[in-house]
């Protein structure tokens, strides 16, 4: 059980330094933004390039991944979504899906569609009969520092608070002297260098593919539907609670719990769970749910 | 050569059924689909199912048709009532369900996939596809200018205006995805029997996306332009592969620029020219005057 608990809570942390982005995203231009995605494929491979550089320690390669996917985001903002303010969100989310397109192609050209990994070396701790790595612990470490420091800085600092007025109401904001413009540019780099974080982190806990974007889609929007976007919170408390239930579905003995033969839910399952949970939420409350703007 | 020109013909309208059905629920009605691959799946499927349970071809036809109106009504429940962000979520997410199962179900053939008997005579396969096509296209046609395909605009437009004319906007939607999921499950059964065999390979988030690009470049709401914007999107697929053998590409470097290209085309047709190549034709009637 304690592993179930540290397994989830690993794979928590990947989906909610990702998930923050789209719910910043959408609390602001009112759109799924599903070429975010991308930003995290984008910042785990640059990372990887970062770190092949000779001398240069992985949190660094790690930093400057996030910078660069950060300014990554800035320039899709500046050329494509910067001109489309004033369309549909539906015209918006498909246009996302074509940036999403364009950068997954590039990236898939560039790196090739081979697996690569990180060579890292870490330790095992045992803890009860749970096995847990030091690289697990530092997954963790790092996310929860990460929304900290967003939760900090959106509640406590006067661009944070810009940033709050401007999900809150646009513009109000813009005439009572909010520069819209600059903290939606802030918050495209923010986002985009949070969700390179987030992939570096994953591409550390498993490997860089291509199709890694295939695999994290349905958890990452199911985790922003189930948290609702009031706080930086919401995603964190989504992304928790969609990996227990999808650690829990694979952990639990449905086999001898009905008196049967021990037997359980393959592991290739656990997308099922995001996307139920998906249904569930919508189901459940249709009106709290942060994709219905406010 | 020309039987090359009869594939990518009979390819070209199996695609188009596939944009003609999105264009009833985008184009028309305004319905965010992002699972469109799914009935298209689900057609291919039950096709290559009968057909390894030996039964005939009409029956793995009529399976994959009441399998698609049967989801489609599934996917409908939750989405009922709910805005159009909801739709595109539970869309995609049933695609990918769909594509996940196919992938780890060994009686769906994993991702080897199953195979599927062709039709012996390429001809007989164009003239499949094209009568296919000639339908769904009538059919577009008659429910764009009937009083219902007017209901469905006025729904795109404005939801709670159609509903305070008294239509039940619900209603309309779920008629709307019976027979759209239909068109292109129907599509989807051709499309097993043309290429021999079907594997969740085919039937990605991606080719979604192809679909939408043919779309959005051929112009929502016009029947005529999602033919052609299939027809183009298609021509430019196939032509890449002569471009790559004449400048000695690697194959998965030439299948990911394709792909860029279409997310390129898809983005630069709403930036400038966002009504498509062929602009849906806007009904504008003035009341009579007293």
């Amino acid at each position: 059980m304690l592993q179930v608990l540290f397994n989830s809570l690993v794979y928590a942390s990947m989906i909610a330094v990702i998930a923050v982005g789209v719910s910043l995203c959408y609390s602001i231009l009112r759109f799924a933004n599903f070429a975010h995605i991308q930003f995290a494929v984008v910042g785990g491979y640059l990372t990887y390039s970062f770190a092949a550089i000779p001398g240069l320690p992985l949190p660094a390669a790690m930093a400057l991944s996030a910078v660069a996917t950060g300014l990554i985001a800035v320039l899709v903002d500046f050329l494509v979504f910067s001109r489309l303010r004033d369309i549909t969100p539906e015209g918006k989310m498909i246009v996302s899906w074509g940036v999403a397109l364009f950068i997954r192609s590039v990236v898939a050209i560039v790196y090739g569609g081979g697996g690569r990994s990180f060579d890292l070396s870490y330790e095992v701790v045992l803890v009860g009969d749970a096995v847990f790595t030091t690289l697990d612990a530092l997954v963790v470490a790092v996310a929860a520092v990460l929304m900290l420091l967003l939760h900090l800085f959106l509640n406590f600092t006067r661009v944070g608070s810009g940033l709050r007025a401007l999900a809150s109401n646009a513009d109000l904001a813009v005439t009572r002297g909010i520069p819209g413009d600059r903290l939606v540019r802030l918050m495209w780099f923010l986002s985009g260098a949070l969700a390179a974080t987030g992939g570096t982190l994953l591409a550390l806990e498993t490997r860089l593919q291509p199709n890694m974007d295939l695999i994290i889609l349905l958890p990452v929007f199911a985790a922003v539907t189930i948290g609702g976007l009031s706080s930086v919170f919401g995603a964190v408390i989504g992304a928790l609670v969609l990996s227990l239930a999808q650690n829990l579905l694979i952990y639990i003995d449905f086999g001898a719990l009905l008196g049967g033969e021990s037997w359980q839910v393959p592991t290739q399952f656990r997308d099922y769970v995001a996307v139920l949970a998906l249904v569930v939420v919508l189901l459940l409350r249709p009106r709290l749910s942060p994709l219905v703007g406010r | 050569m020309l039987d090359f020109a009869i594939y990518c013909l009979t390819i070209i309208a199996v695609w188009s059924v596939l944009g003609l059905s999105l264009n009833i629920q985008f184009g028309l009605t305004g319905l965010v689909n992002f699972g469109q691959i799914l009935p298209f799946g689900l057609g291919a499927y039950a096709a290559a199912l009968a057909a390894q349970a030996g039964l005939s071809w009409p029956v793995g036809a009529g399976l994959g048709l009441v399998a698609a109106v049967v989801v489609s009504l599934l996917v409908l429940l939750p989405a009922r009532r709910l805005s159009q962000d909801y739709w595109a979520l539970i869309t995609l997410g049933a695609g990918e369900l769909f594509r996940l199962t196919a992938l780890n179900a060994p009686s769906l053939g994993g991702a080897d996939g199953l195979t599927v008997p062709r039709f012996a005579d390429p001809h007989l396969a164009l003239g499949a596809a094209l009568a296919l096509m000639a339908a769904a296209w009538l059919l577009s046609h008659r429910i764009a200018h009937s009083p219902f395909g007017r209901m469905l605009k006025i729904l795109r437009e404005d939801e709670v205006l159609a509903a305070t004319l008294g239509r039940n906007p619900v209603a309309y939607q779920r008629t709307v995805s019976i027979i759209a999921w239909a068109m292109a499950a129907a599509g989807g059964v051709l499309y097993a029997h043309i290429v021999g065999y079907v594997s969740p390979a085919s039937f990605t988030v991606t080719e979604t996306f192809i679909v939408w690009t043919a779309l959005i470049l051929g112009g929502p709401g016009s029947t005529l332009g999602v033919v052609i914007g299939a027809a183009v999107v298609q021509l430019l697929s196939v032509s890449s592969r002569f471009l790559a053998a004449w400048i000695d590409l690697p194959a998965d470097v030439l299948a990911n620029g394709r792909l860029a290209l279409f997310g390129l085309v898809l983005v630069l047709m709403f930036l400038f020219r966002p009504q498509g190549l062929v602009p849906e034709k806007k009904e504008v009637r003035d009341a009579p005057r007293p």
